[in-house]
Order: structure tokens, then sequence, then C-alpha cells
């Protein structure tokens, strides 16, 4: 048997302790005004819609139309600019070019008394005014005044715009720029318009409803109906433009097909509920344990701190940089679950331990003989977990996820990007397994072995009840 | 080591009786009095709305009624956070169109201007989109039972692994339709929560009869042809019962943590999430020992009443 040093056992116990600790509070540091996050904590979790309240909605064209992908990438762009509009930053927007259906979730703003889910919902919907204008006067507002004031061109005589990368004169080598392309009237007003301003060495900008997104001095007299927009394009902001501009071309208007909007009272009260529920049921657990199982009862105690902080990690997102996870009621409660299942990897050794020492093994044997024969059932459940929530990934997830691209042979004739509050269920879960690995099982059994080490912790009695030695 | 060794496989037929008469009571009842579904799988419109002191529903369905121009119900309910709240719940599956919503806002809280009467939340879902997800969440329920069947069958192939496969989804089925229970009694809508309740039950349950599994597959290696079935099944129960027991207390204390809180601070949503669940999980526990490794035993010697000489060939 390989022996574990003693100080194992204080090492991993030490690492877990600072690690939950830090899961949950993180390292921030505030220097006047400015708060740099090295480590996210509780507080930066994101928590989903249904707990602190937003509108969540599904949007389909309103006309019988099957929508090509450029098109509902186009319809997801302009809601995306219309939501920062509305000064609504923190917004998910998914795109199921399937069913033609856009999905938008957005949290209620928190100076919000008086939201109106409904105006919003309908101003998200309504197809974009997208419009081309001479010159670039603003007033106050930001709002188009003087010449700019007039319209020259609408979206609805762009045919397509398109992000492309090339050199676009001789000299100028390859670069990212738009190419833009006319119908026949959008061509005569456009030569008209590019005539005169090329003269006058004027400019054109492009405006999506009140927002001004593109402003470019016009070199030469456009006369073909095809312009290129040229810059200083990524890649990024070039397939943004384009995207853009195709939007206030759709030829159809976005209507909410489902909708739904929680008032932010009815979500944080959900949210204590599951708190004080989550604390109460794992104080219950830990008291539980150690009345069973006494010294190794600490140890799992131990272990399931390090899986709550875990679990906690994998939620805030840990390291900036990586996302938070949107959290959801459901998620919340795989959270718990998850925890409870983990408890059962511990049972599992810590009763096999107690079954090995009646039958009159040492210390040392029966610790060795519980982990190792124990493992195979605790993989076996856990794997049928994992199977669980890697559908419920698949099934309930949005279109670029890889669990969703793996059972697209399934589900793929579903829509996609559906109910966000069972994904996150399934994300939880998977989670909790891997951490039941990670601590239920490793962590336990390095501390364990280095616990049973030490001369005081050799009494069988110390392992769990019904000795009479 | 045990003084005693329970025998549950002598008590097969009164445990099967009971979850054939419970299961036939639960589909009955399904059949008499319908299953509902929620708004989520059927299409339609729910509105919520919180007020204080006291308002008749009926004169909110005239009002209602009026602004909407449709059929529609009332339901009072009583607190959420300490504000009582009604629903206003449209019979027509259209769903409602959003400016509607703004008037109704606005003509009841003029009608009710006492009362206090604020929005809480809407749910609108077209019913194209509400049974396309249901038969989604079907087919996720459907797969994910299939997929376990099947790693159950390839990693017990000593303790023939299709029929141990089969049993154990039998219990799954089991477990499933006492939490649908759950929701049909207590006439809890079925919506997205029950998908996540039954795949939840799905996994526990099978983790259940996995661990006892596990250790007939030890025991099969151990004791080879000198024990029966009936007692290679009933040592594995008896030698797990302790773990069976802690596991089960633990979980279920967690879970009726749950529901305790959920009643106390009346969040409706997380108890019609977790009461089912609690439910199911104990009929998770109960279905592995009385019903799959009972099953189990009774498949087995059918087989090889069938065929005798592959058994003798097969025992020896």
């Amino acid at each position: 048997m390989k022996r574990i040093g003693k100080p194992v056992f204080f090492i991993v116990a030490a690492f877990i302790l600072i690690f939950t600790t830090i899961a949950f509070t993180g390292i921030s540091s505030t220097y006047g005004d400015i708060t740099t996050t090295y480590i996210k904590g509780v507080g930066d979790i994101r928590w989903g819609i249904d707990i602190r309240g937003g509108v969540d909605v599904t949007f389909t064209p309103s006309t019988d139309v099957t929508p090509t992908e450029l098109q509902m990438e186009a319809a997801a762009e302009t809601m995306r600019q219309r939501l920062v509009s509305l000064n609504i930053t923190d917004y998910e927007v998914y795109t199921d070019t399937q069913k033609g259906r856009v999905v938008v979730r957005f949290p209620w703003r928190e100076d919000e008394t008086e939201f109106d889910p409904q105006a919003a919902i309908q101003e998200l919907g309504a197809t974009a005014l997208l419009t081309f204008r001479e010159g670039s006067e603003t007033d106050d507002e930001g709002k188009p005044t003087g010449v700019t004031a007039d319209i020259q061109i609408e979206g609805k005589n762009v045919v397509q715009a398109e992000a492309l990368y090339g050199p676009i004169s001789e000299t100028s080598g390859n670069v990212y720029y738009i190419s833009l392309e006319f119908d026949d009237e959008g061509a005569q007003a456009f030569s008209d318009l590019t005539t005169r301003l090329a003269s006058e060495n004027g400019s054109i900008s492009i405006w999506m409803d009140d927002e001004m997104i593109s402003n470019a001095t016009v070199n030469e007299a456009i006369t073909d109906g095809r312009a290129i927009i040229s810059g200083n394009f990524t890649h990024d902001s070039a397939t943004e433009l384009a995207n853009k501009i195709n939007a206030g071309a759709l030829p159809f208007q976005m209507e909410a097909e489902t909708y739904s909007a929680t008032s932010p009272t009815l979500g944080q009260g959900a949210l204590n509920a599951m708190l004080i529920a989550g604390i109460l049921a794992f104080t219950l657990i830990c008291i539980l344990m150690l009345v069973l199982y006494r010294v190794q009862g600490i140890i799992i105690c131990i272990a399931l701190i390090g899986q709550v902080g875990g679990m906690i990690a994998s939620v805030s997102g840990f390291i900036p940089g990586i996302n938070s996870f949107t959290m959801t009621i459901p998620g919340i409660a795989g959270m718990i679950l998850s925890i409870g299942m983990g408890v059962d990897a511990n049972v599992i050794t810590a009763e096999r331990i107690k079954e090995e020492l009646h039958n009159g093994k040492s210390i040392d044997g029966a610790v060795q003989a519980g982990f190792t024969r124990g493992f195979s059932a605790i993989f076996d459940g856990n794997i049928t977990n994992i199977i669980v929530a890697i559908i419920l990934m698949g099934a309930f997830g949005s279109a670029d996820n890889i669990f969703s691209k793996i059972l697209s042979p399934i589900f793929g004739y579903f829509g996609y990007a559906t109910e966000g509050s069972v994904f996150s269920f399934g994300y939880t879960l998977l989670v909790g397994v891997v951490l039941n690995f990670l601590f239920g099982v490793l962590a336990t059994r390095l501390m364990t072995k280095s616990l049973s080490r030490f001369k005081w912790f050799r009494k069988p009695s110390l392992y769990g009840g019904g000795f009479k030695k | 080591m045990k003084l005693k060794e329970f025998n549950f496989i002598g008590a097969r037929k009164i445990a099967l009786s009971i979850s054939a008469a419970l299961i036939a009571i639960i589909l009955i009842f399904a059949l008499i009095f319908g299953v509902r579904l929620s708004v989520q799988f059927s299409g339609g419109t729910i509105i919520t709305y919180t007020y204080e002191g006291e308002i008749d529903a009926d004169s909110i369905q005239t009002e209602a009624q009026e602004v909407i121009g449709q059929n529609l119900s009332v339901n009072m309910k009583a607190g959420i956070n300490g504000l009582d709240s009604f629903e206003i719940v449209l019979d027509e599956k259209e769903g409602l169109v959003s400016d509607v919503q703004a008037e109704l806002d606005t003509a009841l809280s003029e009608k009710f201007s006492e009362n206090n009467v604020t929005f809480l939340s809407n749910s609108t879902v077209s019913p194209s989109i509400g049974s396309e997800f249901f038969i989604k969440s079907l087919v996720a329920i459907g797969f994910a039972a299939v997929l376990i069947v099947i790693y159950v069958a390839f990693r017990f192939k000593k303790i023939s692994g299709w029929s141990a496969g089969m049993m154990a989804l039998v219990a799954l089925l089991h477990d499933v339709l006492i939490a649908f229970g759950v929701f049909v009694i207590f006439r809890i809508p079925l919506d997205f929560n029950f998908v996540a309740v039954v795949l939840t039950i799905l996994g526990y349950s099978i983790n259940d009869t996995i661990i006892i599994y596990d250790r007939m597959r030890e025991n099969q290696r151990l004791y080879g042809s000198s024990m029966t079935r009936e007692q290679l099944a009933n040592r594995s129960i008896n030698e797990t019962l302790s773990r069976t027991l802690n596991t089960t207390i633990t979980t279920i204390l967690a879970i009726a943590m749950i529901c305790i809180v959920a009643v106390v601070c009346n969040v409706e949503s997380i108890l019609s999430f977790s009461f089912p669940l609690l439910v199911g999980m104990l009929s998770g526990t109960y279905s592995t020992i009385f019903i799959v490794c009972p099953l189990w035993c009774m498949w087995q010697n059918h087989k090889d009443k069938k065929r005798p000489k592959q058994y003798a060939a097969k025992r020896r």
C-alpha cells in the first residue's frame, strides 16, 4: 500500500478551506473608484431572471417566411443594438436558425420601479429603420439635425451587406471592408447622392433608428449600386456593421411568440428561501455525518465544504475572463441535490471501511479496501448522472454549446435555446459529479489515509459505532 | 456479522402488489381528472398580480373580461412573500397581445385602487412552441433512460446485463410514475420543473440500483454458485442496507428542508419542484430493494425454466 504522509491531511484540509473561502469572498482591490477583481466570489454570480426579475422573450417572424441564417443574425443584431440603447447591457440574445427564432433575456434595471415589459418587447421586435443620410450633423442628444435630418435612402433598398477581406485598391493591401449592394431604386438614389457629395467632398452617415452606426467620406461617385465601406475595420467590427445594415433591410418583423415577465420581488423571495434551505440542509448533513462516522465524519465535512466551494467557483467563473454562469432557481436546486449525491460517495466509502473493520481487517487494510472496493459503485452511479446532465444540457442549451452539437441528431428537429433554467440544472449536476470525484473520492482518500497514520486515530471505534472493543 | 438478515426478496408479493395498486390508482386518477399542463407546454397566458386587503374574484373576472374580451378564469392565491396574489388565466390558447396587458394593468389598478394591485408576472406561450417543448422533454427523458439501460447492461454483464438493465428500467418507470402521481394528485401543472424532477429521479434511482447491482456483482464473484439467486440478492441488499438508509436519510432530509422552507416562505415554484422530487426519491430507494431485485430473481428463474440445459452448463 502506498503510504500517504502525515502532513497530507493538513495540506489538503488547509487547501480546501482556503479555496472555499476565496470562492465565497472573491479577491478584489479598490483603488479610488476602480475595483479590480482578481478572483470572482459569490457577489459576482449572475442571477437568472427568475431570481432577480426580468423578461424572457422568444421572437419569431410575424409573417410566414423562412429567414436565412444571415437574416437571423441581422435580426439578433438589431435586438442587441436596441437593448444597449435602452441602457440594458446585461442581456442574453440567442438565435435559433433551425426554427427562425430569436430568444432574448434581460433583467430589470436596478433603479427601475415602473418598468413596462410590454413596451420594451414591442420596441425590440419592431423593424429597424435603417437610413442613409447626408453629412453627420447631430444635436445634443445625438439625433440627426440640419442636412442630416433628411433621409436619402432607406434600408429597404439595400439588397445585401457583407463583410469581406481583401484588397480594395491597388495600393491598399488586404483589409476588412463591407460590400454593399442596392436595388435599382437605391442604386439610382445612391448614384445621385454620391455624385453630388464627391464634388463637395461631403460625407454619408448610416443610421439605425436614431443612432448613427457609420459615417464615411465620399471619395468618388458610385453609379452601379455597389458600394464599399472601408476604414479601420477588424473582422468583428466589419461583421457587426454588415449585420446591422442587413437588419435594416429585413423583409419581416419580429413578433413575440412566447414571453414571460417576472417582477423582482417574486424572485428575491425565492432566492432568499433557497439560500436558507441550502444552509439548513448543509448543516444538517454535516451533523448527520459527524454522528454516524465520527473521525471519518470530520473528513467528510471538510470534503463537502470543498464541494460547495467548487460549486460556487464553477458558477461565479472564479477566474476573471471566464464568464459567470447564469444561475436560476432549478440551478440552485441542482446544486443542493448534487451535494446530497456527493454525500453518497462518502457514505459508501465510510460504510465500506466500517464493514471491513467488522470483518476483522486492520485500520490500514480497512481504509485501503474501503476506497478500492467502494469505488466501482461510486463510479457507475456517477456516470449515469453524467448521462442525465449531458442530455439536459444538450436538449435545453443554446445551439452553440458542445452538448447541443453532439446531440443535434436527436434534438436538432426541435428549437434550440429554449429553457435556460433546466439547462442550469444540468450544468450544476454535471459540475457536482466532477466535484464528487475530486473531493468526495480523491480528497477524502488522501485525508483519511493520512489521518489514519496518527496513533490517536487508530481506534476502530472512531470510524463508526457498534464496536465493543 | 449482522444478527438478522431481513428477507426482502420474500416480501416480493406484498411489495409488488402495493406498487401495482399505487400505479393503478395514479393512472385512474389521471384518466378521470385529467393531467394539467402548464402554459409552458399547452400554450396560453397566465398573468399574476399581487394585491392587498380583500378582493372578490368575480369582480376581477368581470373587469378583466371587459378589457381582454376573451374567456378567462381567475385563481386567488395566498401569499408570496407575504403578499396575496391572483392569477388571470386566459382560456384561449392564442396568447395575449402585449399592448392589451398594459390596458389590463391600468384597468385593474383603477378599479381596485384601494387594493394596490401590482403586476407580478406574465407568462405567455404560443401553443405550437408549447407542444414542441413538451415533446422535446419527453424525448429527452426517453433518451436518457435508454442510455442508462445500455450503460447498465454493459457494466453488469456478470449478473446478466440486459436483464439487469431491463429490470432497472422497470423500476425507473415505477419511480417516474409515482412522481407523476404527485403532480396529478396535487393538481400541479406539468412544466419544465417536471422534466427536471423526472431526470433527477432517473439519476438518483439508478444510482441506488447500481449500488446493489455492484454488490451483487462482487458477491457473485465471491460465492459463485454456492448461493441461490434469492440468497445472493438478499445478501447484497442487506450488506448495503446501512449505506442505503444513511444516504437516503441524508438526501431526503436535505430535500425535505427545501420543502419546509418553501412552505414557510410560500414560494410555490420551489415547492412544486421539491415535493415531487422528495416522493420520487423515496420511491427510488423503495423500488430498488422491493422491485428491482425480486423482479431480477423472478426473471432469471423464468429464463432458466425455459432453457434448463444452458442454465446448467452456465452454472458449472
